[in-house]
C-alpha cells in the first residue's frame, strides 16, 4: 500500500521541502514520501499519546486518527499539552484535535470519541500502522493479532510514573533498507602509491543495503516460558522491567485503570500482591522485582512520556519509511536510573 | 505510602513550584524542554534566545507555527506554553546570553540552568557563568538521531571545558588554493571566493594559486626562492581580487576565465604538484558556451535542488548569481560588503556554481545544490523525536538536582541503535573536575607556543583569547613587574596596540600574560613559549593539546559523533564572518561503551572520554587493529571498568569516519 502511494505522488511541494528540509537531510526524500503516504491510528491521548501524536504529525504522515473514549480530567494540565485547560469533561481526543492540527496543517488529523474495544476489525485495517496506548493487555493482543495478519504495523506503549515501555510488531517478514558508506575499490593504478591500494571508504558516497527482520506477536512476547533451562540461564541478562510490565498490565486488567495517586495506598498494596502472584505463576522468585518500584509507577510523568514517546514515534517513522534497523522488540525506560534498553522477547 | 502529587513526592512537587530555572535557547531542544518543565510542575521559568523563527524550524520546534516565522523564538515559545499552562510564570528574553547584562548576579537567581544551545561559544560562556555563580548546569546536545545530556556542578564534576573538544577541521591553504582532492575543499574555496569578491576580504582566504606551496618545489632551494618571490610579489601585486573584479564590472565571463582557465593553467606550470596527482583541466567560457546544450525537461521526481546539472548549467548559474550579487552590492552603495548566508539564494547559487566548476576541473563528481547547501552551510539534520528524548532526560536530571541528589546525576548518551549491552540510553557516572582544566582549576594556567615576532596583539585577542579560550571581553596585562596593560576590554582604549607585535612589548620566551574576563569571573595565566618553527598556516599551539586532528565534517549522519559543538571551530563567533549556521549539536557518542553504575567505583572515576574518542576506546578494549577514528585531543584516564562485553560487534554498525 505504501509503495503504491509513493509512486503515485512523486512530487514534493516547495512548502514541504522547506518545512521538512532538516529531516529530509537525515532520512532522505524517499522516506519522507513514504511517510507522506501513510495513515496511522493512535489510541489513547494521555501524556504518552500526545507525545506520539506530536512526533508523527511533525514528521509529516498523511493522516493521523486519534481515538480515545476518556474524558479530560483535572490532571490534564499536568498530563498533556494538546488539551486546553478549559476542556475539562470533554473527550480527550476531540479536545486535542485543534492543537494537534496546528502542529502541521499538511497532515489530516482526525479525532474519534470512541472505545477501541468497540471498533470492528475493519476499522483497524484502513491504517498502515496502529499505535496503542492506555490499552488493556487483551485489547492489545487482539488488535496485534488482527493487524499483523494484514501486514499492518503494530506498536504498543505506556507510561507508569517513572517507567515506560514500547513494543513493536512489524510482522514475520519485515523488509527495510540501511544506508551504508560505499567502499571504493582500489584502482590498481601504480602511480597512486601505497595508500590507494587499500579499499577505502568513500565518505561521500553511500549505498542502500536491503535487510530483513522478523517479529513475533505481543502474545508470544508476553508469554515467554521462564521455567525452561535456557530461559533461566538468560534471566540474569533480562531487564527486570519486563516483569514490572507484567505486573502493571495485570493491574490494569484487574482494576480497569493504571495506578492512581488518589488511591496510592491501596493501589500500592495491590501492586505488591500482583507482583507476588505474577512472579509465582511464572515460576520465579518474588525477589526478582523488589518493592521499590511501587512508589514510582503512579500517573504519567511528562518527561518520561517525552522519552518513550520519542522512541516510539521514531520507531513508527522508521517502520513507515522502511528505513533503518527497527528496535526488536521491546524498549524499556527506567526514569530513575536513566536506563533505556531494548530486548527481544518471544520465540527464537 | 508516600504522599504523591501526580508522579512526584509531595516535597519535590513543592520545590518545583517555588524554584526558578533558566533555559538558554528556545529552539529544537528548548521548545521540548519548556513543555516538559511546565508539565512536570516547574512554575518559574526564564528563557532566552537571540534568534527568530525560520520555516525550517517547523519540523521540530513545535511551539512555533508558520504564522510565527520571523518572530522572536523566546517570545513565541512563552506564548505557546501559556496556552496550555496559563499558570506558568515565564519570562522571555529576545537577547544573547553573552550580553553583559546577564552577569553572575543574574545567574545566581536560579536554582538550575539548562542549556539548549547550538554553538560552542555560548556553551563555553554559560559554563563559566555557572561556575562563577556556582549554579548547577545541565548541558545537552543533539545531532540527527544522536544526543546526550550531562550535569555540571562546580567542584563536583567536570566542567564543559575540562576535556578539550575537537575543533572544526580546517584545511591547509595550499590544499584549498592548489591541490583540492575532495568536494569540501572546493566548497571552502568557493566560500572564500565569495568573500573576496563580494564580502569582507580576508588574507587567510586567498583563492589564487599559492606560489609558495612547498609541495611545488623540486628542492629546498626552490622552496626558499618561491617563498621569497611570493612575499616580495606583494609590492607589485595586482590590486585585490575585489578591486580587479570591480574593474571588469564583475563580468562573469572574465571572472570565469581568470578563475577556471588562467589560474588553472598557472597551476599546471607547477608541474611537481601533478606528478602524482591527476592534473586539473582548465575550462574556457566561450568553448563551453558553444558546446552547451539546454538542460532539457528535467522531470522533478525529486527535489529540484537535488538535481545535478551539467557543466554549462553551472556556468549559467555562475553568471546569473554574479549578476544578482553584483546588483545587490551596487544597491548597498560604496564600500558595501555582503555576508554569505546559506539561505540567501544567489549567495548559495554562487557557491554551488563555483564549487562545482572547480570540482569538475579537478575531476571530482559534481554535487547538487542540496548537498552543497549542507556542506557549505554546516547544516545539522534534526528531527523532533531526538530532541524530545533529550529534553525528557534533561528534566529527569533536573529533578535530581532540585532534590539535592547530585550524586545520582548522570551523563546519558542516546544511541541510534542499542549497544552490546542492549542499551539505547546509556547512563554514565559523572567525571570529577580535571585538575589542570584551564577554566575550572583553581588557578588556571596554560602554555601557548607562538612566534612573538609575528603575532600581533589583535591576533592574541581575537584568535587566542576569544576563539580558542572562549573569552568574550578580555583584559590582558603582562607580568613584567610593571603590570603593563596589553589589551583592555574598554572599547578603543588599547586599539593602538592592535597592529603591534608581542615582541614590541618586550614579550619573549617565558613571558607570562594575565588574561581576565570580568564578566565570566575568569582569569587565565598564559605562559608564552616562543617558537619560530611552527607549521605553515599555524598561528599558535596550545601545549598539551594533541595535534589538532578533528574528524572531517560528517556526510553520513550516523557519524554525528564527529560533529563539533556548533559549526565554527572558534569559541567566539568571528566578527568578520556571518554567524555560522547553527543547529542543536554537541559532541555526541555513537555506539558508546558505558560505565555500568554498579561497576564504577565511587572514588576514582574511570574516565569514559566524553568527546570523540569512545569509538577509539572500544577499539582499545577489544584490541581491534584498525583505528576507526582519528585520535582527537583527549587524554585518556584509567581503563574503562566495563569488561565483560562480547566483542561480537556487528561490524556493519561501526562506520569508519575517514
Amino acid at each position: 500500500m505504501i509503495d503504491m502511494i509513493a509512486k503515485e505522488d512523486p512530487i514534493i511541494s516547495e512548502e514541504e521541502a522547506a518545512q521538512y528540509d532538516r529531516q529530509i537531510r537525515l532520512w532522505g526524500l524517499d522516506a519522507q514520501k513514504r511517510l507522506r503516504g501513510s495513515r496511522v491510528l493512535l489510541v489513547g491521548l494521555g501524556g504518552l499519546g500526545a507525545e506520539v501524536a506530536k512526533n508523527l504529525i511533525l514528521a509529516g504522515v498523511k493522516g493521523l486518527t486519534m481515538l480515545d473514549h476518556e474524558k479530560v480530567s483535572q490532571e490534564s494540565c499536568r498530563a498533556q499539552f494538546l488539551v486546553p485547560v478549559t476542556a475539562q469533561g470533554e473527550n480527550r481526543a476531540q479536545a486535542s484535535l485543534e492543537r494537534a492540527q496546528y502542529l502541521n496543517p499538511m497532515v489530516e488529523v482526525r479525532a474519534q470519541a470512541e472505545r477501541a474495544e468497540d471498533q470492528p476489525d475493519d476499522f483497524f485495517l484502513q491504517f498502515d500502522a496502529v499505535c496503542l496506548t492506555c490499552c488493556s493487555r487483551d485489547l492489545m493482543v487482539r488488535v496485534d493479532q488482527l493487524c499483523s495478519k494484514h501486514n499492518i504495523k503494530v506498536f504498543c506503549g505506556n507510561v507508569y510514573g517513572y517507567y515506560g515501555y514500547m513494543f513493536s510488531d512489524l510482522g514475520p517478514d519485515y523488509n527495510y533498507v540501511e544506508e551504508k558508506p560505499k567502499m571504493v575499490k582500489p584502482s590498481g593504478d601504480s602511480n597512486d602509491g601505497p595508500k590507494a591500494k587499500k579499499a577505502k571508504v568513500d565518505p561521500n558516497e553511500t549505498t542502500m543495503v536491503k535487510k530483513t527482520a522478523s517479529f513475533c506477536s505481543l502474545k508470544e512476547a508476553l508469554e515467554v516460558d521462564w521455567t525452561t533451562e535456557k530461559a533461566k540461564a538468560g534471566l540474569k541478562r533480562t531487564p527486570v522491567d519486563y516483569f514490572l510490565l507484567h505486573v502493571l498490565l495485570k493491574f490494569r486488567t484487574d482494576k480497569g485503570r493504571d495506578p492512581a495517586p488518589q488511591s496510592s495506598g491501596e493501589d500500592g498494596q495491590l501492586l505488591r500482591q500482583i507482583r507476588d502472584d505474577v512472579l509465582e505463576s511464572m515460576g520465579l522468585n518474588r525477589e526478582l522485582l523488589s518493592d521499590d518500584f511501587v512508589s514510582y509507577c503512579f500517573s504519567e510523568m511528562a518527561p518520561v512520556c517525552a522519552v518513550v514517546g520519542g522512541v516510539l514515534g521514531q520507531e513508527v517513522v522508521k517502520a513507515l519509511s522502511q528505513r533503518d534497523a527497527p528496535h526488536k522488540n521491546i524498549f524499556f525506560f527506567d526514569g530513575r536510573k536513566g536506563n533505556g534498553v531494548v530486548d527481544y522477547f518471544g520465540p527464537q | 505510602m508516600v504522599q504523591l502529587v501526580g508522579s512526584l513526592r509531595k516535597e519535590l512537587a513543592e520545590s518545583l513550584s517555588t524554584c526558578r530555572v533558566l533555559v538558554v535557547g528556545a529552539g529544537g531542544i528548548g521548545c521540548e524542554l519548556l513543555k516538559n518543565l511546565v508539565l512536570t510542575g516547574f512554575k518559574n521559568i526564564e528563557v532566552i534566545d537571540l534568534d527568530i523563527i525560520d520555516v525550517s524550524n517547523l519540523n521540530r520546534q513545535f511551539l512555533f507555527q508558520k504564522k510565527h516565522v520571523g518572530k522572536s523564538k523566546a517570545q513565541v515559545a512563552k506564548e505557546s506554553v501559556l496556552q496550555f499552562c496559563p499558570t506558568a510564570n515565564i519570562t522571555a528574553y529576545h537577547d544573547s546570553i553573552m550580553n553583559p547584562d546577564y552577569n553572575v548576579e543574574f545567574f545566581r537567581n536560579f536554582m538550575l540552568v539548562m542549556n539548549a544551545l547550538d554553538n560552542r561559544a555560548a556553551r563555553n560562556h554559560v559554563n563559566r557563568m555557572c561556575l562563577a555563580a556556582d549554579i548547577p548546569l545541565i548541558e545537552s546536545g543533539t545531532a540527527g538521531y544522536l544526543g546526550q545530556v550531562t550535569v555540571i556542578k562546580k567542584g563536583l564534576t567536570e566542567c564543559y571545558e575540562c576535556q578539550p573538544k575537537p575543533t572544526q577541521k580546517t584545511f591547509p591553504g595550499c590544499t584549498i588554493r592548489n591541490t583540492p582532492s575532495e568536494p569540501i575543499h572546493c566548497i571552502v574555496w568557493a566560500k572564500y571566493l565569495f568573500n573576496q569578491l563580494f564580502g569582507e576580504e580576508d588574507a587567510d582566504q586567498e583563492v589564487s594559486p599559492d606560489t609558495a606551496d612547498p609541495e611545488a618545489s623540486w628542492n629546498p632551494a626552490e622552496t626558499e626562492a618561491r617563498a621569497m618571490a611570493s612575499e616580495t610579489d606583494g609590492d607589485i601585486k595586482r590590486v585585490s581580487t575585489k578591486e580587479w573584479a570591480r574593474s571588469t564590472g564583475y563580468d562573469p565571463a572574465k571572472l570565469f576565465n581568470k578563475l577556471f582557465k588562467d589560474d588553472i593553467m598557472y597551476l599546471l606550470t607547477m608541474d611537481k604538484l601533478w606528478k602524482k596527482r591527476k592534473a586539473p583541466l582548465p575550462l574556457d567560457w566561450h568553448q563551453l558556451e558553444s558546446q552547451g546544450r539546454p538542460q532539457g525537461e528535467v522531470k522533478a521526481v525529486g527535489l529540484k535542488d537535488q538535481q545535478v546539472l551539467g557543466v554549462w548549467g553551472y556556468c549559467q548559474l555562475f553568471q546569473h548569481s554574479i549578476e544578482s550579487l553584483r546588483s545587490e552590492l551596487q544597491a548597498k552603495g560604496d564600500g558595501a560588503e555582503l555576508v554569505w548566508d546559506k539561505d540567501d539564494a544567489p549567495a548559495l547559487d554562487f557557491v554551488t556554481a563555483a564549487a562545482n566548476l572547480r570540482m569538475h576541473i579537478f575531476s571530482m563528481t559534481m554535487k547538487s545544490r542540496f548537498d552543497i547547501k549542507s556542506m557549505a552551510g554546516n547544516i545539522i539534520p534534526a528531527i523532533a523525536t531526538t530532541n524530545a528524548i533529550i529534553a525528557g532526560l534533561i528534566v529527569m536530571e533536573g529533578l535530581k538536582v532540585v532534590s539535592g541528589e547530585l550524586e545520582s546525576c548522570r551523563t546519558i548518551f542516546l544511541n541510534k541503535h542499542p549497544n552490546l549491552r542492549k542499551k539505547l540510553l546509556v547512563p554514565c557516572v559523572l567525571d570529577p573536575p580535571c585538575a589542570n582544566c584551564y577554566v575550572c582549576a583553581s588557578r588556571p594556567e596554560v602554555t601557548v607556543k607562538l612566534n612573538v615576532l609575528k603575532t600581533t596583539v589583535l591576533a592574541l585577542q581575537d584568535r587566542i583569547l576569544k576563539e580558542r579560550f572562549g573569552m568574550v571581553a578580555p583584559d590582558v596585562n603582562i607580568e613584567d613587574g610593571k603590570g603593563t596593560i596589553l589589551i583592555s576590554s574598554e572599547e578603543g582604549e588599547t586599539d593602538a596596540n592592535n597592529g603591534k607585535f608581542l615582541s614590541d612589548f618586550g614579550i619573549r620566551n617565558g613571558s607570562r600574560l594575565q588574561s581576565d574576563d570580568f564578566l565570566q569571573d575568569y582569569t587565565l595565566l598564559i605562559n608564552v613559549l616562543h617558537a619560530e618553527d611552527l607549521e605553515k598556516d599555524v598561528e599558535f599551539e596550545v601545549v598539551g593539546d594533541a595535534p589538532d586532528k578533528a574528524p572531517p565534517p560528517p556526510s553520513n549522519q550516523e557519524d554525528a559523533s564527529s560533529v563539533a559543538n556548533g559549526n565554527k571551530d572558534s569559541a567566539q563567533p568571528s566578527t568578520s564572518h556571518a554567524p555560522a549556521e547553527v543547529d542543536d549539536v554537541m559532541i555526541v557518542e555513537s555506539e558508546g561503551e558505558e560505565e555500568e553504575e554498579e561497576e564504577a567505583s565511587s572514588s576514582s572515576v574511570a574516565a569514559v572520554p566524553t568527546s570523540g574518542t569512545k569509538r577509539k576506546h572500544l577499539d582499545d578494549e577489544t584490541g581491534e587493529a584498525s583505528v576507526k577514528r582519528p585520535r582527537t585531543n583527549q587524554s585518556h584516564d584509567a581503563a574503562d571498568a566495563d569488561d565483560d562485553d562480547d566483542d561480537d560487534d556487528d561490524d556493519d554498525d561501526i562506520i569508519a569516519l575517514d
